[in-house]
């Protein structure tokens, strides 16, 4: 259990009391966790702080799930999205945001399955955020900066990326 | 002898007159003859008593007796309520005619047929009453369609009504469900509780878990029911997805000794259809079969899956040797919520949702029954 990743993870979800009991079960197992009880607040925390996998309720008065997904992913190009939904219409909003959510799943969750599901999204974000990043590393040593423009490059991308 | 002329003339005219007369009436006869044997309303006449003089041809069709047979008997006896036809003919007999609709008939294999009745006073030259006459119209074909797509409507307004409930229910569902996760999370943490009372917690917040689940797959199941998903299709082998569909099931029949075999036509059976939807059908037929042989076998029953293909469709049958469906619950068995199974078992969903499927792939389910003996239960799917 030690040496299991610490993910940081988004909570999105009208629903105050499940964010309530939710995050402290997550909190429990050691990962990093922020609520949002909007898709509004959602992107606002995002602007200011790096996530791995956001969990986004489909169905929430202002900007719905799918919305604050697509946002999020445009903030932060790797975070990965589990959809949840109250609703039978999973394959619909399937659909709607296929090429954009990790996941979709159906209200109540299973909490096993739920944390198995985190644990898959960080591993995709994880793996497709380091081949872009390494990407970019070379991309900037072969660009022929001196040393300390190299290091000042790296750095903006460790802010980028979220990587310390 | 002069005054037997004008006599004898007047004798051939009368005897001509009464020739026209017997041709005109039996041309009337013809005519008449020829409406109550073409008709296709049931043609009635009674004298003045309501018994039976006439009775058309189509009297037959509409309800089963033949001419021989209702003579002379009553005609509100024919009716589903006497003592309501018997008022209806005397509201005719008053005002000279009368009309009804769906009137109640009983047919003499023991359904019912409605007719849409005219009823006319038969009067004789003098203007007296000797009878009536009724012209019935049978609207039962007609009558069992709109009963029809008044059960469909408020089978679908159910259905709706269902799934806005399930998907209002799954929200507290959720937070109940993430409440006692936690909870589960501080007993199993907590420092001073005895172990008495810890073993007590524990099993009070896995009993809330479990019971979360069970409204869970309620909500759930619902929600796929009404769920208008678009079909899906691909080329598949129904034989594995049967052997995949039995070894998910596999968890039910721990520890008991129910036998699934399984017939399978030679080789893989490819077809192009809905595998999702199918599996859906399977599960929940065979869940069934296994209810049917736990409940006459404890567990020591018997189910057998095998599969056909014929030019037109491929056919999949689901046999056990349960405790069999009685023929007055077998019109039932596809209706939303019906269940014969105690609270917390049946959910009264398994049929109409594979009914609903078996449509939506153009294809249907029949079932045979004999109770005490078993249930079969065969999918046909179009290929
Ligand atoms: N294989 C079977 N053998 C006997 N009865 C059956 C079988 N399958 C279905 N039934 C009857 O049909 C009813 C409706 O079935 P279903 O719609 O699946 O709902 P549920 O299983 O939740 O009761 C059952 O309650 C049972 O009475
Ligand atoms: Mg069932």
């Amino acid at each position: 259990m030690k040496n299991q990743p610490i993910i940081r993870i988004l909570l999105v979800d009208d629903e105050e009391t499940l964010l309530e009991y939710l995050s402290k079960r997550l909190l429990k197992m050691g990962h990093t966790v922020k609520a949002a009880f909007s898709g509004e607040q959602a992107i606002e925390v995002a602007n200011r702080e790096h996530f791995d996998v956001a969990i986004v309720d489909l169905k929430m008065p202002g900007i719905d799930g799918v919305e604050t997904q697509k946002k999020l992913k445009e903030i932060q190009p790797f975070l990965q999205c589990i959809v949840l939904t109250g609703h039978g219409s999973t394959e619909t909003a399937l659909k709607s945001g296929q090429q954009d959510a990790f996941q979709y799943l159906l209200k109540p969750v299973n909490y096993d399955d739920l944390v198995a599901i985190i644990k898959k999204a960080y591993k995709k974000k994880s793996q497709t955020q380091e081949v872009k990043f390494k990407e970019e590393v070379e991309r900037i040593y072969r660009s022929g900066l001196g040393a300390h423009g190299i290091k000042k490059a790296i750095a903006e991308l460790n802010k980028i990326y979220g990587i310390d | 002898m002069e005054s037997i002329n004008p006599l004898l003339s007047e004798l051939k005219r009368v005897k001509q007159k009464l020739a026209s007369y017997k041709i005109e009436l039996h041309q009337a006869r013809g005519y008449l003859q020829c409406i109550l044997q073409n008709s296709e309303d049931m043609i009635f006449a009674t004298e003045v008593s309501g018994m039976l003089i006439s009775f058309s041809k189509s009297g037959e069709k509409v309800l089963g007796y033949s001419w021989e047979e209702v003579i002379g008997s009553q005609v509100k006896d024919l009716a589903k309520d006497p003592a309501a036809f018997e008022q209806f003919l005397n509201t005719s007999r008053q005002d000279g005619s009368s009309v009804q609709l769906d009137l109640a008939f009983q047919h003499k294999d023991g359904n019912t047929a409605y007719c849409n009745v005219s009823l006319i006073n038969l009067t004789n030259r003098e203007g007296l009453r000797i009878g009536t006459v009724g012209v019935c119209r049978d609207i039962t074909l007609w009558k069992k369609i709109q009963d029809d797509l008044v059960r469909i409507d408020r089978l679908a307004e159910m259905g709706r009504i269902a799934a806005g409930v399930a998907h209002e229910i799954n929200n507290p569902l959720a937070i109940i469900n993430e409440a006692s996760g936690w909870a589960a999370t501080v007993v199993s943490d907590a420092k001073g509780i005895g172990s008495e009372d810890r073993q007590e917690l524990e099993k009070a917040t896995k009993e809330i878990s479990a019971q979360t689940k069970r409204c869970r797959t309620i909500t759930h199941q619902l929600l796929g029911f009404v769920r208008d998903s678009e079909l899906s299709k691909t080329e598949f082998d129904v034989h594995e997805l049967l052997n995949e569909t039995i070894s998910f099931l596999k968890p039910e029949l721990k520890h008991s000794p129910i036998e699934i075999n399984t017939r399978f036509m030679p080789g893989p059976l490819n077809m192009n259809s809905d595998p999702k939807l199918l599996e859906q059908v399977c599960v929940n037929l065979i869940t069934n079969a296994i209810h049917a042989v736990r409940e006459k076998h404890g567990d020591k029953g018997r189910i057998e899956i095998r599969t056909l293909k014929t030019d037109s469709e491929v056919e999949i049958h689901f046999e056990d040797n349960g405790i069999g469906i009685p023929q007055e619950n077998r019109q039932n068995i596809f209706e939303l919520f019906y269940t014969t199974k105690p609270p917390g078992k049946g959910t009264g969903l398994g049929l109409p949702i594979c009914q609903n499927i078996a449509r939506k792939v153009g294809g249907k389910i029949t079932c045979q029954s004999n109770v005490g003996v078993g249930t079969t239960f065969t999918v046909h799917i179009p290929t």
